[in-house]
């Protein structure tokens, strides 16, 4: 009886045991991706805010700057692109909509942000574009990958179409939450300008080679990263952009065209950690919980098998025949004695 | 070989979990057909 006790016990600690690291390494990866098509918005706010009147060439500062960020998974081309390469393909199709204190459009930059669902590596393929021109992305944007560590990673920045580190500055406690705090500077640099401007008519193409006035922009971006799901659940920018020069100024050196300390909204900031808390538990769930578990269960049901059969071995046990037994039963062969 | 037979038997199910998820594949569901550009949203409910 201990010694089929002992086999099934033996049964089940393989069974666990072999399911941990199954779970961990190739159920997870499986199972955790971001869906190709989820639609998000964000919406994050600058109060006040240095904003260039584009009619009197004059900055002036004004009550608030919203910007309405919206990613919109593209389901029909990720598959498209999940045919030719293989992998498990996410397509954001990506909006940045800049409006000014009376509703009016500042600026729209749309973009196409190709990446695997997974490990949030980039993925190449045409149509991978920053308003309009192709660009090839190196590193993260947006979004960390599941299970953030804790070191810098590289970050994309849609202004200057270049990658950069973002440095990871600490561990923090963001509503109740433990997060990654990083943080990047990218330095006074020459960008684009957009082509979608305030001014109706303005060929942004050409605008730089007509006058001669050159856009610059310098920012500093924080973001406070929840680790399991490598979702940020709040995140900062300080702000700056200067027209440069040229004819456009009417001989001034430089003129400022935005300037803000840009929050996430509060409404979306808990709306954020709420999605975020809930899926957070089922990653950890698949990604250590459920592995850690099973290995501890395997390695009992090891132990408690071994020490059945060891038992099942002893003199009096019911398994293996006792040294000096003489026989094939043990216990059962010397029970009946003489009368 | 009875202990050769249980270790088997503990296999078969994750072997199966495994050919499962290589078989399996989560839906990728439906772009949304609400647009990029939009007004300033209201307060999140």
């Amino acid at each position: 009886m201990r010694r089929r006790a002992s086999l099934v016990l033996l049964s089940l600690a393989v069974f666990f045991a072999a399911l941990a690291p199954v779970l961990r390494w190739y159920a997870f990866p499986r199972l955790v991706r971001i869906p190709p098509g989820q639609y998000q918005e964000t919406v994050l706010e600058a109060r006040p805010a240095t904003l260039l009147r584009y009619d009197t060439m004059r900055a002036e500062q004004v009550e608030k700057v919203t910007i309405v960020q919206t990613l919109k998974g593209n389901v029909e081309e990720s598959e498209r692109i999940e045919r030719s390469t293989g992998r498990d393909v996410v397509v954001w199709d990506s909006l940045s909509h800049v409006q000014g204190p009376d509703g009016e459009t500042v600026s729209q930059i749309p973009g196409r942000y190709i990446f695997d669902g997974h490990t949030q590596e980039p993925v190449h393929a045409p149509g991978e574009t920053v308003d309009g021109d192709p660009v090839r992305r190196e590193g993260i944007e947006f979004k960390w990958p599941f299970l953030t560590e804790k070191r810098d990673y590289v970050y994309f920045d849609a202004q200057t179409r270049t990658s950069a580190p973002i440095h990871y500055k600490g561990t923090r406690t963001f509503r109740g939450l433990e997060v990654y705090y990083f943080e990047q500077t990218v330095p006074w640099t020459k960008v684009p300008y957009p082509e979608k401007m305030p001014i109706p008519g303005i060929d942004a193409g050409t605008l730089e080679e007509r006058t001669g006035t050159t856009r610059w922009y310098t920012t500093t971006r924080m973001f406070w990263v929840e680790p399991a799901t490598g979702a940020p659940v709040n995140g900062e920018e300080i702000h700056t952009e200067e027209l440069r020069g040229g004819s456009l100024l009417g001989g001034r050196d430089r003129v400022t065209a935005f300037s803000g300390h840009v929050r996430m909204r509060e409404d979306y900031v808990d709306r954020t950690v709420a999605q975020v808390s809930s899926q957070r538990g089922l990653v950890l769930l698949l990604a250590s919980h459920l592995p850690w578990t099973f290995l501890g269960l395997g390695t009992g049901l090891l132990a408690l098998s071994l020490l059945l059969e060891a038992r099942s071995r002893r003199p009096g046990g019911d398994g293996a025949p006792a040294p000096g037994a003489g026989g094939a039963g043990g216990a059962a062969d010397r029970e009946p004695g003489p009368a | 070989m009875r202990a050769l037979v249980a270790v088997a038997s503990g296999l078969v199910p994750v072997l199966l979990v495994v050919l499962l998820l290589a078989v399996l594949d989560v839906p990728p569901g439906e772009t949304s057909p609400r647009p990029l550009l939009t007004t300033v949203p209201g307060p999140v409910k």
